[in-house]
């Protein structure tokens, strides 16, 4: 199919300096745990959104200098010709697909903790960073300002030299050049301190000075928050935020604008949770009104009308995507072709963030499971490979790892059976999907949803058995299928088996009236009383959405967590807002407190730090510390036991145990995937059903197929032209 | 004991479509194939009879129709029918629902089964004739409608219910055999297994022409119809305007548009 003519705006060319886009799809810089030290990884997962249809591609923030060295997060570099070499493999990939490459060149000052470096980030005026909260910078002289706007200019020229076409001074997320211009870090009363202007020189002479070196090659680009969100005490849009850009306007070609800061930069990169595609545009469309220059900007558009809508309103000449890109890298050609509904929409979770939040593991997606696996693992997110044989695959249970597995395996020809006792695909995220703010997850479904039906159409050896009764192991064995893979999902625990005591805790059952599992609590069966308590052991979304849904149903919420409450949330940047919501609804937590025991109508709680703080050998049978008598009975009308999950496993454990019987019954191998193997987050059970369904001739596909590990090889240089790799001693 | 349960391929349009050249029909190019809806329904319940009875009930499956029709019939197979026939040659080409149920009426003559189930009607062109017009040639009791049944194969009389307007139902009993038109609904259809799937291509189809079975030329296609299609054509959208302007301006335009309509 054409594309809808009303889309025709998102595909015009337009010129950003010397250089011209070919459409408004542009994907600003985003982490993904490459850096410059996985070249492969950066290469290929920025240019196949080049393949995709995406105009530009810009690198992770790239460190300009030792200085600014974040590990332990992961950014990439360009220090020296190392990080040269490693970065122009990704800028000629994209450029192979006619597409632009770019570069945020990054200072991070204090929110820069140089642990590899141990060097000292330098800032305009001393602080502790209040992201980073242990690392302080020197305030810097004018040698130092300087020094530090020569590491520019160096960087800029590497950077043009690896074949970058946009070259960032990336001033957003509260870094360096922000921390000249806000008031809230620049406490200085020199010419780079006080009034706009002096507050803005650092950053417009870095400008002019990078511009002067690579403006002739490269476009010149800024990353701005045009407004902090911390009210006069920062930057805000309609005063310091337009006025800059109205200074700094001669100097870019290109404006990226967004809100907020780094310490809470969930308000940019904002949790479907909490905002809605285009939830920056009240601040960010005001840049357009004072620029002469293309402004770019983003709020995880995902919907081509909403898209078309920024640029033809003049919200925005393009359309700046990151999380977008990651769950679909081929959005805009979809666009192109027409297929609006095979568009793999984000679903805003911020999983591909937390992995730079926990320090730089590779990205994950939770909708793409080829995010990330586009070098090593040589996964490609629209193609795949035909099948190699002609077995038949019957997949059990429909839920994000099944209708995944099914999806890839009927993508590759094979015939598919996809069974589930459910009515709908989707497996627990249809009860997840109706927790507070969690609705727009449901994409993932929907995406498998609507290719599942493609596919079965298209295929007619395929079918979707829904709404069946439960299979058995003898129907699996006389199914007839060569292959069987197994995706029950799993539950929560009924008797609090929890991650502090491995064991159930004694009067846990949530078959009694009074307690339950977050399943019913979805399902909305069971009555629940006035006084709810949460005993939590989870340290992700399950409690403090069941706390949300029910405390703004009326209840009086306590949680009782022996475990960091949300603490995964922190690296969704979640956290921040969800405390806030729940202390709203005042929901009360009693923290570092587990159960030992469930009575009706009460528990017995305990503080985890209880027990004695000197540890001595005291013989067998006896602890080693003082005991714990911390405990004290806390009264609830009912309990929900967020406790643990355990594996639906029991089909995969009863054909095992006739693994006997599979010959004679056609059957050529049997996998366990997703929550059924080991309960996890929904990316890594979608992962492993795209994992078995790619691999599934392998000699045992339940376990990986080793992937390409860029790694550096003992006897290789670090460096081109090197040659010494000896251990050496400066003696 | 046998069941015949018959069953039709019926076509949906593709999401753009064109009218044959002919105005008569749609342009086989747009259709997509499948199973009639309602005959996934007479099988399950021909295959719950038959299981139920433990296997001495062999379910039959018919239709009327080219080769193709072959890939429903094998859906059927797999999901346990026993074997299948399938009646066509050109002169069936343009049969009505008289004209078919006449085919259907000289298999079971032929089968002699217990009992003969159709859908209520096919999803593509609603006649909702067949079955009790083949019921009406072979002069057998039928009820159509049929929403709960109590049969026993061999019995002499079976128990149903049929399903009527307004939310209302009536309990029939009626001798056997008899032409049960089955409605939606009345049991949950199994899907087959990938061995049912194996199997069934293993099964036979038996491929009978009209004339094999007793009739002739004059008994089937347009001369053994009762009635054909003249036409068959996309009804013209209805159109809607937006009436703009001052309240006073928007008055005078709708009191033109009334009276163009009244013709006045």
């Amino acid at each position: 199919m054409a594309r809808d003519p009303k889309y025709d705006i998102l595909f015009e060319p337009i010129q950003i300096g010397p250089k011209t886009l070919r459409n408004r799809f542009y994907q600003v810089p985003h982490c993904i745990g490459a850096g410059s030290d996985l070249p492969g990884f950066q290469a290929a997962h920025r240019s196949i959104k080049a393949e995709g249809g995406w105009g530009a591609m810009n690198t992770e923030y790239c460190s300009i200098h030792p200085e600014s060295d974040d590990t332990h997060r992961l950014s990439a570099r360009l220090w020296d010709e190392g990080d040269v070499r490693n970065l122009s493999a990704m800028t000629e990939h994209i450029h192979k697909h006619g597409a632009l490459a770019g570069v945020e060149l990054w200072y991070g000052g204090a929110h820069a903790p140089c642990m590899e470096s141990r060097a000292t980030p330098r800032g305009p005026s001393q602080y502790a960073s209040e992201f980073e909260t242990l690392t302080y910078c020197k305030e810097m002289d004018l040698q130092d300002i300087k020094e530090v706007q020569q590491f520019y200019v160096d960087a800029a020229r590497r950077a043009r030299d690896a074949g970058f076409d946009i070259v960032y001074v990336y001033g957003a997320h509260s870094y360096l050049p922000l921390q000249f211009l806000s008031p809230y870090y620049n406490k200085r009363t020199d010419g780079y301190g006080g009034s706009l202007a002096n507050r803005a020189r650092f950053w417009l002479e870095t400008l002019e000075q990078v511009r002067n070196a690579v403006g002739k090659d490269c476009a010149i680009a800024t990353r701005f928050a045009c407004d902090t969100l911390y009210g006069p005490g920062g930057i805000e849009v309609e005063n310091d935020g337009i006025k800059f850009v109205e200074m700094a306007d001669p100097l870019v070609d290109l404006w990226d604008v967004d809100v907020g800061d780094i310490a809470e930069w969930g308000e940019d990169a904002g949790p479907s949770r909490f905002y809605l595609q285009g939830h920056q545009v009240p601040w960010t469309k005001m840049i357009k009104q004072v620029s002469k220059k293309p402004v770019l900007g983003v709020g995880r558009f995902t919907d081509p009308e909403k898209m078309a809508e920024i640029v033809t309103k003049g919200y925005a000449d393009i359309i700046g995507a990151a999380r977008p890109s990651i769950a679909d890298p081929f959005l805009p050609n979809k666009i192109k072709e027409g297929r609006i509904d095979d568009i793999r929409v984000c679903i805003g979770c911020n999983v591909c963030i937390s992995r730079w939040e926990i320090g730089g593991p590779p990205i994950i997606c939770t909708q793409n499971a080829t995010a990330g696996e586009e070098y090593r693992r040589g996964w490609h997110p629209e193609k795949f490979p035909k099948k190699g044989s002609n077995d038949s695959v019957l997949v059990v249970g429909a839920g994000p790892s099944g209708s995944e597995c099914a999806r890839v395996l009927m993508e590759r020809d094979y015939t598919v059976h996809l069974y589930d006792s459910a009515e709908k695909i989707g497996g627990h995220l249809n009860g997840v999907i109706t927790l507070p703010g969690l609705g727009e997850w449901g994409y993932h479904r929907d995406y498998r949803e609507t290719q599942i039906a493609k596919l079965v159409k298209k295929n007619k050896t395929c079918q979707v058995a829904l709404g069946q009764k439960p299979i058995t192991v003898d129907e699996i064995l006389a199914y007839g299928a060569e292959k069987v893979v197994i995706a029950t999902g799993s539950s929560w625990n009924t008797d609090g088996t929890n991650c502090l005591t491995h064991d159930p805790i004694p009067g846990a059952d949530a078959s009694l009236p009074d307690q339950l599992t977050p399943e019913q609590v979805m399902s909305g069966k069971k009555a629940i009383g006035k006084r709810v308590v949460i005993l939590n052991a989870d340290t992700y979304f399950m409690a403090p959405s069941l706390a949300e849904k029910l405390a703004a149903a009326g209840h009086e919420v306590t949680i009782v967590s022996g475990v960091h409450m949300a603490n995964y949330m922190h690296f969704t940047l979640e956290y921040p807002n969800m405390m806030r919501r729940l202390h709203e609804l005042h929901v009360e937590e009693i923290g570092d407190s587990f159960c030992s025991k469930i009575e009706k109508g009460r528990l017995e709680v305990y503080s985890i730090w209880g027990d004695g703080s000197k540890r001595t050998y005291r013989g067998p049978g006896v602890l080693p510390r003082d005991a714990n008598k911390s405990h004290r009975w806390v009264e609830f009308d009912s309990l929900i036991l967020v406790t643990g999950r355990h594996s639906n496993d029991e089909l995969h454990r009863g054909l095992k145990a006739r693994e006997s019987e599979w010959e004679k019954n056609g059957i050529k191998g049997v996998y366990l995937i997703g929550d059924a193997e080991a309960p996890r987050l929904i990316a890594d059970a979608t992962f492993t059903g795209q994992r078995v369904a790619r691999e599934i001739e392998s000699a045992n596909a339940q376990f990986a197929l080793p992937y390409k590990r860029e790694v550096a090889v003992w006897g290789v240089s670090h460096m081109p032209g090197a040659t010494n790799t000896a251990i050496e001693y400066q003696v | 004991m046998k069941i015949l349960v018959t069953v039709k391929q019926v076509a949906a349009v593709d999401d753009d479509f064109e009218i044959r050249t002919d105005g008569r029909d749609v342009d086989p190019d747009f259709l997509i194939h499948d199973l009639n809806e309602w005959d996934n329904f007479s099988l399950e319940e021909a295959m719950k009879i038959k299981e139920a009875a433990g296997g001495e009930v062999e379910v039959v499956v018919v239709s009327v129709g080219p080769e193709s029709v072959d890939e429903e019939l094998r859906k059927c197979l797999a999901k346990g029918a026993d074997r299948a026939i399938r009646v066509w040659d050109d002169s069936v080409e343009g049969s009505d629902p008289i004209a078919i149920a006449r085919i259907i009426a000289a298999v079971a003559k032929n089968e002699a089964p217990d009992m003969l189930f159709a859908g209520v009607q096919a999803s593509d062109h609603s006649y909702a004739a067949t079955g009790i017009a083949t019921a009406s040639f072979l002069g057998w009791p039928h009820a159509a409608v049929v929403s709960l049944l109590n049969y026993t194969p061999g019995s002499k009389m079976a128990t149903l219910q049929r399903e009527l307007e307004g939310g209302t139902y009536a309990e029939v009993e009626l001798e056997c055999p008899a032409v049960l038109t089955i409605q939606l609904g009345i049991n949950v259809p199994r899907y087959a297994s990938l061995r049912g799937i194996k199997q069934a291509a293993a099964k036979p189809i038996d491929v009978l022409t009209p004339s094999a079975l007793g009739l002739a030329a004059t008994d089937v296609g347009e001369a053994g119809s009762l009635s054909r299609v003249r036409r068959m054509y996309v009804p013209a959208k209805g159109q809607a305007e937006l009436i703009e302007g001052t309240p006073a301006e928007q008055v005078a335009r709708l009191v033109k548009i009334i009276q163009e309509f009244k013709g006045v």
